[in-house]
């Protein structure tokens, strides 16, 4: 049991969050992951770069099952254990772990309705009716999201009207507010403004000790800024994957220095 | 692995970094052995043309500065990039600071130039050859990227600082002679004192050049494991 298992909070103790074991994924004939394995510490902010095409979006959407949503698509070999239980199990309810791993798309999707109602989403769905428990949870997610002073007075407005930096913070509001304890971030601030990109990653480093989380981007340096861990992948494999200090100051591995140092990619 | 960056302007930078150091560090071991040679051979105009070349030296200092900088600035450079430009910059300062004090021996020479000459000169002499030894070692690891060579520069400048105080000592003792022209004798001391600055930032340089090639940073190792 966990928390897609309707397992208490309050019982996961593991210092890991993710536990990628020997995971392998195939589009149709095409393999994108070979044999990956990676366990992601609890609290951490993790990033996974590497060029286009070298699968850390696939991996990242292995870890809440995005995948199944593509026809084709199949974990050949390998599991992804998340406290303890391989979320590619059969008993494993789908919504139940997307609950649990959140996910923040590379442009901000908020729906065509309210801040409010976009934050209250998840948990209507849960089947939360309480107004009073609604308003609390909306108004702590946008704290938490550092977006409430900025949109407390206009909760009822549409979330469209929003800038590109405030629509992001509010997809990150709207992922918070069912409690997750993991959060993937596919190119959360490729789209957005070295303001809005700031905010963001401000937000990832306080939001830390409240959750794990997994960045894909492509920008090396938003890597270094924001990340405890960094993870090189390469055509599918993983390079190396080490502290993000000495990633960037000294890598192990040659094919990682030449891509961190921009002499191939 | 490939040397070329696919921003090939960062090459340029980089290059052009890497020979700004060469050509500091070629004109400071000049600037060095000029001072020395200007000490021994009593030679007033080789002196003179050791502190004015320093302003060059100084003025590569700024430059090395700048476009270290600049490529920071622009290229926000990762890994071995960037530990290239901050030992280049580190490098150049610790230069500088050679150079200088090879003003400081040139200055000395001059003053010892005007008065009877002094056999006590022949002293400093093996002083100056083994921290010019160190100079050239330390270049050539930095330039090599040798980090062995960087790396074991601690003995010779162990060696160094030991002749530094045999040395000082007995110019120090010779003061009391009578018949002796203790202010040469002072100026001497001031010399071996500069010579010995020397051996250490050319060490430093050395130990710069471990962290270039290796990322490692052994600065105070040693008085780490001394105590």
């Amino acid at each position: 049991m966990n928390d897609h298992q309707e397992k208490p909070m309050e019982s996961r103790t593991s210092a890991t969050a993710v536990d990628i074991r020997n995971l392998s994924f195939n589009y149709g004939s095409t393999q994108a992951l070979k044999n990956i394995g990676l366990n992601l510490k609890r609290n951490e902010v993790t990033a996974f770069i590497g060029p286009s095409g070298c699968g850390k979006s696939t991996l990242l959407r292995c870890i809440n099952r995005m995948n199944d949503e593509i026809a084709g698509t199949r974990i050949t070999q390998g599991e992804i254990l998340i406290d303890d239980i391989n979320i590619y199990d059969r008993s494993v309810d789908v919504v139940k772990l997307r609950r649990q791993v959140g996910m923040v798309f590379q442009k901000s999707n908020p729906f065509p309705s309210s801040i409010y109602d976009n934050v209250a989403y998840g948990l209507r769905m849960r089947g939360e009716r309480d107004s009073a428990v609604l308003d609390q949870s909306v108004q702590e997610s946008l704290e938490s999201a550092a977006l409430w002073d900025e949109v407390k007075d206009r909760l009822q407005e549409s979330a469209l009207g929003l800038s590109g930096g405030q629509q992001q913070r509010l997809c990150i509001a709207r992922t918070i507010a069912v409690k997750p304890t993991i959060v993937l971030m596919d190119e959360p601030c490729s789209a957005l403004d070295p303001i809005a990109t700031a905010k963001v990653e401000d937000l990832i480093w306080k939001l830390k000790h409240d959750y794990t989380f997994i960045i894909v981007t492509h920008n090396m340096h938003q890597a270094a800024r924001v990340s405890d861990k960094t993870a090189f992948f390469y055509m599918g494999e993983l390079v190396e994957f080490s502290d993000t200090s000495r990633m960037f100051s000294n890598p192990s591995v040659k094919k990682t220095e030449e891509y961190i140092t921009g002499r191939f990619g | 692995m490939s040397n070329q960056h696919i921003f090939q302007e960062m090459d340029l930078s980089m290059n052009a970094l890497r020979e700004k150091v060469q050509l500091m560090a070629s004109l400071t071991a000049q600037n060095m052995k000029n001072a020395m040679r200007a000490l021994v051979s009593r030679d007033i105009d080789l002196a003179r043309i050791v502190i004015g070349d320093d302003s060059e030296v100084d003025e590569l200092e700024v430059k090395i500065d700048q476009l270290g900088m600049d490529i920071l600035i622009r290229f926000h450079p990762m890994a071995s990039d960037l530990r290239a430009v901050i030992t280049a910059m580190k490098t150049a300062h610790n230069l500088e600071r050679i150079s200088d004090h090879a003003v400081n021996i040139a200055k000395r020479a001059k003053k010892i130039c005007k008065s009877q000459s002094s056999i006590e000169v022949n002293m400093v002499e093996p002083l100056f050859a083994m921290a010019e030894q160190i100079l050239n070692d330390a270049l050539r690891a930095y330039k090599d990227g040798d980090s062995d060579l960087g790396e074991g520069l601690h003995a010779a400048d162990e060696q160094l600082d030991k002749a530094y105080k045999k040395v000082s000592a007995s110019l120090s003792s010779g003061l009391e002679n009578p018949g002796t022209n203790a202010e040469n004798i002072l100026h001497l001391i001031f010399v071996a004192r500069s010579i010995e600055r020397m051996g250490d930032l050319a060490v430093n340089i050395g130990e710069d050049s471990v962290f270039l090639s290796k990322a490692r940073d052994i600065r105070h190792e040693q008085r780490k494991a001394q105590s």
